[in-house]
């Protein structure tokens, strides 16, 4: 039976600095040659102060890489073209200040924010005239709707993205972590195509 | 002169009706495109009953219309007022809470300042500052500059 290697590439790993890549670290490998742990061992890519904090290794390049060290071998790829390298910055702790402050910015901003929206959906002459319907006495300050619906505003929101502080409603991802995963996407689509390392090599 | 008072009634029939269908089918979009009804399926799991949730919503434009134009009143206890602001509220915080979501404001803010772990907290700011802002309105606001 012909030798072949079969290699997976990793969707996304995290690494060292100064780290030295070997093929096992950012794909599975399996195949029916006898010095399998070898061709595991080869060396890929040195991290180097230059990559900073993100790189990408084509599975192409990858392939012409390992052509040049086991000539008669065939490999053959399956699974993502491509593998993100992360290199693990020292871990930055968030300012405690910097989160106050964009607490507070929130905060303000979107209770101006909804302050505006009343206003530009004349909500207050609404509830006047609701009050007066569902009453029959002219009120200028309908305020039995009105906080029921300010407490109703935040149960609103509450619901939408399935938190209160840490506890949540049911398993189901909340729209917010959806959004925070396709954003996560559209970044690693981004670094596939413009931080290629193998490729910036060959066109140095 | 009888023709023509007919012809005006016809017209307003017309333009009434065709301005309704545009209104009605431009607020069934803007529902869509929120996402809110698929969000409360999803939260209660009531797939099933996804038609009755659509007749709530002709119903309720519907009753919300006539409320518009009708001048007469009809006395009930305060307390469905405020569940009624309550409802409202509920509904309003989905929708602002949606149009947060639309936008992409958070996973921007979240991955620049590398505050992830915080989003809760972030999420809360939100909250409470809609529920604050919305009370100083109705009850000191105003009072002061309003009227």
């Amino acid at each position: 039976m012909e030798e072949k290697v079969y290699i997976q590439l990793k969707k996304k790993i995290t690494v060292e600095h100064n780290h030295l890549i070997k093929l096992d670290h950012i794909a599975f490998v399996t195949g029916n040659v006898p010095y399998l742990e070898q061709v595991k061992n080869i060396k890929i890519y040195q991290i180097t102060e230059q990559d900073k904090n993100v790189s990408v290794i084509d599975g192409f390049h990858l392939l012409d890489t390992l052509m040049v060290s086991y000539p008669k071998l065939a490999f053959d790829l399956i699974g993502p073209n491509q593998v993100i390298i992360e290199v693990k910055k020292q871990e930055r702790k968030a300012n405690i200040f910097i989160i106050l402050f964009i607490w507070l910015l929130l905060c303000v901003g979107s209770a101006m924010a909804i302050m505006n929206f009343h206003y530009d959906v004349s909500m207050q002459e609404v509830h006047q005239s609701l009050s007066l319907y569902l009453t029959g006495r002219e009120t200028e300050k309908p305020l039995w709707i009105q906080i029921p619906y300010s407490i109703g505003l935040g149960v609103g929101m509450i619901l939408f993205f399935n938190h209160i502080f840490k506890k949540r409603f049911n398993e189901e991802p909340s729209p917010l972590e959806v959004e925070m995963f396709n954003y996560q996407q559209d970044l690693d689509q981004y670094l596939i195509h413009h931080e290629n390392v193998l490729l910036k090599n060959k066109n140095d | 002169m009888i023709k023509g008072h007919i012809f005006h009634t016809f017209a307003e029939i017309f333009i009434g009706f065709g301005s309704g269908l545009i209104v009605g089918s431009g607020f069934v979009a803007f529902l869509a495109v929120l996402g809110i009804i698929p969000r409360l399926v999803q939260l209660s799991k009531s797939v099933q009953s996804l038609k009755y949730y659509q007749a709530s919503v002709i119903f309720g434009a519907v009753l919300g219309t006539y409320l518009s134009f009708t001048s007469g009143t009809i006395e009930v206890p305060m307390i469905i007022l405020a569940f009624w602001g309550l409802l409202q509220g509920i509904f309003v915080g989905m929708l602002a809470a949606a149009l947060t979501e639309v936008l992409n404001v958070f996973p921007i803010l979240m991955k620049r300042l590398g505050i992830d772990k915080e989003l809760l907290w972030l999420l809360m700011a939100i909250v409470i500052g809609k529920i604050l802002g919305s009370l100083f309105q109705w009850i000191i606001f105003v009072d002061k500059f309003n009227s």
